[in-house]
């Protein structure tokens, strides 16, 4: 028996020594920066895995081809661990000593904050894939993220179409629902709904500008009853709504809360920002049936390019024999595609610009030429960094899917909306 | 004789005539509902409207159906056929299908009936804007409904509808209906429609209405009336003083909703630190595995209700290989298939089971760690750390990272309305079961002979041990019986909360929190400590509007009040504690 494992272990080692060099002339390394561990692993490992897919198909399809040559992908797989200045330490890892030609990660607003500095000192480029409160542009990221005017606002567009008039704004305590609800709160005003039909409360500071609205409530927060209360009150008057920023699994118990008071999709609709069908697996979704979401992808859109992207996962998903990703009850969401049309864009950026070059690459992206048809329809990298895709709202089924309700298309994504929300509320 | 004759065969007759005419609407609404289903747009919308009109039954049933993607289209050729699927089902799950148009079961060519599954058939979509039509034709008929509370619903929502057509429909209502509270309901609603009246004394009178009823559903209208310019003077006035009393009688249902609020939360505490009371107040030892033993309790009712659906099966693959052989283990337990009110009941199995579960993995945490380390309490802080650790691993392999989901029992899930200030069945639940566990263990401790043996070993271990008290196994019956408490809260807990591996952590800092300013070793400390907790929490978040800072003035008063107080509530001088 030992002889043999001997023997198996001989033969790897030789294999391993003779495959290495063969596959090191004509490979590629790209980083692929996420959270394997602690709290955001539930979200992030998702991403990781979708990556993993769109490296291999890639690969499968003949790699990346740069003028006569083609490489291979080689990923190179680093853990943040929830931690962000890890993020920042594993950002300079990739780009100083793996010296990979992108990177793919990131999800909290506070890693991205956390890596921009390293990115921009040495001059590497960053995909980033998940929705996020907007007011940033470096020349080193590139947002395939929905920005605010590609989720909150065509929701909000979506439920003023509905009739509603009075908005309750609820999130968790940090920079993405405090900057969306802000920015919210000023688009609302701008269509006509008065200060007091914005529930929540409001943070004013001396001069009486108000610089923060909605309710927030801490990471894991689980007593909403207070809260519930506050809001059935709220919607007792008829045509309210919430916009709910609350992420991770406070969710659950504040839908359970939602149910127990009797508040139902019919009454006053929940729309929430931070859950894709990934997050509705571990969600009691018979309680949310009717609520609503907004993305730029649903898994059941009804394409056929989205069909083949889903049994293409379905079927790697079967065969590929990483360590650590799970094989089975799998979803496919809005951030995941977001990460695997950015490799694509990625692949056709570089082999237009026929080099690895960061510069020269980012020269390419940054033409506004560069489109791919992804499984969520077209999606087109802008000058500004962000891209043109389809807004989806779609409200939950049992089954934990989105029955899609209406579709923005081709929504152009623009970071910057504070300013020009100032700049309207006071001339009008 | 002959007149008693003729009197029958007029009777019978004219019985006939009003089945005939009975079918004849009957089936006038089925093709109406059919030709609804089939169309689509505004067209649809209309059709779905106008069945508001009917009154009938089968409307009410096929709508719902509906909405639940229940109706399907079965199609034959070009024609389609909107039919329902019977809920008796056949051996393969197909049932046979109902046609709308006819009430008929479908038949094929060769006049046998087609029977379905539903996954076989496409179901008739719908979407928002269509649901909401159907739902305002459901809330006309349910104006019939004999349920007052979906009368009630249904009042309500024509109220807020502004629709000054929807007044007649009230007030016939209103003579006919016999229920208090939906009476209110419908005056409510009548006077919210009339204060868009034209005439100044109806909107007066009105607003006086609402101000008598307490209306918090008109207060937005109301306030929209009084900030109102072009509204006459009196209306303005009328609609002022309204606002003001339903502006008090909101205040006064706060005051109340948040008594309410604090003691359930109270509650939680108090069944969370229950067990710790006895662990850690009564014994000694500073239990920090006492989380995983409410999430052993939490993942207990998860496996209960998977026992009660489909089963649950897990399996174990340990990253270790005997001799090429992967290290693996695999459970898969039948499910029972429970439906329908016996499926509700799971919960009721789940109590006693969680506690018998946690009860046993305290017995086994007692046996192997803790009886080493009785008389080293540091030593027990860092080994049950460790033990927290291991158990929230053990978690993770055999239920996943992520979360599980537990769904509640219908009969916690609803809640009941006393004078706006409405109560959840799951929080009333928690407040009695919180009572329950607090009489059973004062009972368990002060009127059983167990009891007895429990406190004599907590006074003076070794004295006791003199007595002939057998300690060992003392110690053993209270650790696990404190963990068993932890089981019970983990039941209640997967009930509100979430159920996942590191579920503990969340609830052992305010555990330790409420027994030490309960004073430790005293249960009646705990009770107040985890009511003036959860009552002043609610009421700070009331008063500061935010659920951090509320938290954050109580923290501080503890604080302030330990400084004071080192001792907590009810400070106990025993020689176990010295």
């Amino acid at each position: 028996m030992k002889k043999q494992l001997m023997k198996y272990l001989a033969l790897l080692s030789l294999a391993g020594m003779i495959s290495l060099p063969a596959r090191a002339a004509d490979t590629v390394k790209i980083g692929v920066l996420h959270s394997l561990s602690g709290t955001m692993a539930i979200s992030e490992t998702s991403l990781r895995d979708v990556l993993l897919f769109a490296f291999d198909e890639i690969n499968a399809a003949g790699g990346v081809k740069v003028g006569d040559k083609s490489y291979t992908i080689e990923p190179v797989v680093v853990d943040g661990a929830s931690n962000w200045p890890l993020f920042a330490e594993k950002a300079k890892q990739l780009l100083e000593e793996d010296k990979v030609a992108v990177t793919f990660g990131c999800w909290t607003s506070v890693s991205r904050k956390s890596v921009l500095p390293v990115f921009e000192k040495d001059n590497g480029m960053l995909f980033y894939p998940v929705q996020y409160e907007g007011e940033e542009l470096s020349k080193d990221i590139f947002y395939t993220a929905e920005a605010v005017n590609q989720q909150a606002t065509p929701a909000v567009d979506y439920l003023l179409k509905q009739g509603k008039k009075k908005f309750y704004l609820l999130g968790t305590d940090y920079v993405y629902p405090q900057t969306t609800c802000l920015i919210l709160y000023k688009y609302l005003l701008l269509h006509g709904i008065p200060p007091e039909n914005i529930g929540g409360g409001f943070r004013k500071d001396d001069s009486g500008k108000v610089i923060s609205a909605g309710k927030y409530v801490p990471f894991s927060y689980t007593d909403f009853q207070q809260i519930v209360a506050d809001i059935k009150q709220f919607a007792a008057s008829g045509d309210a709504c919430v916009i709910n920023l609350i992420n991770g699994d406070s969710n659950v118990p504040f839908f359970k809360e939602i149910a127990a008071a009797g508040l139902t999709a019919a009454d006053c609709p929940v729309v929430s920002f931070s859950l894709a069908e990934d997050e509705l697996r571990a969600l009691p979704t018979k309680d949310l049936v009717g609520e609503l979401g907004c993305w730029t992808y649903f898994m059941s859109i009804n394409t056929p390019a989205n069909k083949t992207f889903l049994k293409n996962w379905d079927a790697w998903l079967t065969t590929q024999s990483y360590p650590g990703v799970v094989k089975e009850k799998r979803a496919m969401d809005s951030p995941m595609v977001l990460s695997y049309d950015g490799v694509y864009l990625w692949k056709a950026a570089v082999e237009k610009a026929g080099t690895f070059d960061v510069d020269k690459v980012r020269d390419v992206l940054e033409s506004g030429d560069i489109t791919f048809d992804g499984p969520g329809g077209k999606v087109t990298m802008q000058k500004n960094h962000h891209v043109t895709k389809d807004v989806f709202i779609g409200e939950t089924k049992a089954n934990g899917q989105f029955k899609i309700l209406e579709t923005f298309p081709q929504v152009y994504g623009e970071p910057f909306l504070l300013k020009d929300l100032d700049a309207k509320l006071t001339s009008k | 004789m002959k007149r008693a004759l003729i009197f029958l065969l007029t009777c019978l007759t004219a019985g006939l005539f009003c089945l005939t005419a009975r079918g004849q609407e009957t089936s006038a609404v089925r093709e109406k509902l059919s030709r609804a289903v089939l169309a689509d747009g505004l067209e649809q919308q209309k059709l779905v409207s106008e069945l508001g009109d009917t009154g009938s039954k089968l409307v009410h049933d096929v709508l719902v159906a509906w909405t639940r993607d229940n109706v399907f289209l079965y199609e034959s050729g070009d024609a389609k056929i909107p039919v329902l699927l019977e809920d008796q089902t056949d051996a393969d799950g197909k049932a046979r299908a109902i046609n709308i148009a006819d009430g008929k079961f479908l038949l094929d060519a060769q006049k046998r009936e087609l029977r379905f599954a539903p996954t076989e058939l496409a179901s008739a979509d719908t979407d928002a804007a269509l649901r909401t039509v159907i739902q305002q034709t459901l809330d006309t008929l349910a104006l019939a409904d004999s349920d007052p509370d979906a009368r009630q619903n249904a009042v309500l929502k024509l109220g807020n509808s502004k629709k000054l057509k929807n007044l007649p429909v009230l007030q016939a209502r209103l003579a006919r209906e016999t229920d208090v509270s939906v009476q209110r309901s419908i005056k409510e609603a009548i006077a919210m429609l009339q204060l868009g009246d034209a005439d100044p004394k109806i909107q007066a009178a009105a607003a006086q209405q609402l101000a008598a009823l307490k209306s918090i559903g008109s207060l937005d209208m109301v306030k929209t009336l009084a900030d109102s310019k072009t509204a006459p003077p009196e209306v303005v006035k009328a609609a002022k003083s309204a606002a003001e009393t339903i502006g008090e009688h909101i205040s006064f249902v706060n005051i109340l909703g948040t008594i309410f609020r604090g003691l359930s939360g109270g509650s939680i505490l108090l069944v969370v630190a229950l067990g710790l009371a006895i662990t850690f107040g009564l014994m000694g030892i500073i239990n920090m595995a006492h989380g995983e033993m409410i999430a052993v309790g939490a993942y207990t009712s998860y496996v209960v209700q998977n026992l009660f659906g489909t089963g649950f099966a897990f399996s174990i693959n340990l990253p270790f290989h005997f001799f090429g052989h992967p290290l693996g283990f695999s459970l898969s337990l039948p499910g029972i298939n429970a439906t329908g009110w016996f499926y509700e009941t799971y919960f009721l199995f789940v109590l006693p089971l969680s506690f018998i579960m946690a009860a046993l993995a305290g017995l086994v945490l007692e046996r192997t760690v803790i009886r080493f380390l009785y008389r080293r309490p540091l030593e027990s802080l860092l080994a049950t750390w460790g033990v927290s650790l291991v158990m929230q691993q053990l978690f993770r392999m055999v239920f996943g990272a992520n979360n599980v989901q537990v769904s509640s029992p219908r009969w916690l899930l609803g809640h009941f309305t006393l004078d706006d200030v409405s109560f959840g069945y799951n929080r009333v639940f928690v407040i009695a079961f919180a009572v329950l566990i607090i009489i059973g263990t004062w009972l368990l401790l002060t009127k059983t002979p167990l009891g007895l043996l429990i406190r004599s070993v907590m006074q003076n271990r070794d004295m006791a041990s003199c007595l002939g008290v057998r300690t060992a196994r003392v110690n053993m019956m209270t650790f696990a019986f404190g963990s068993g408490l932890a089981g019970l809260a983990g039941a209640f807990l997967s009930q509100i909360g979430n159920v996942g591996p590191s579920m503990g952590q969340l609830y052992i800092v305010d555990s330790f929190m409420t027994v030490v300013v309960g004073g430790v070793g005293s249960i009646v400390g705990t009770v107040c400590a985890a009511v003036g907790i959860g009552t002043s929490d609610q009421v700070l978040q009331q008063v500061t509007g935010s659920p951090v800072s509320g938290k954050i003035v109580v923290l501080v008063c503890i604080i302030l009040f330990l400084q004071w107080k080192p001792g907590g509530l009810f400070s106990i001088r025993s020689r176990s504690l010295d």
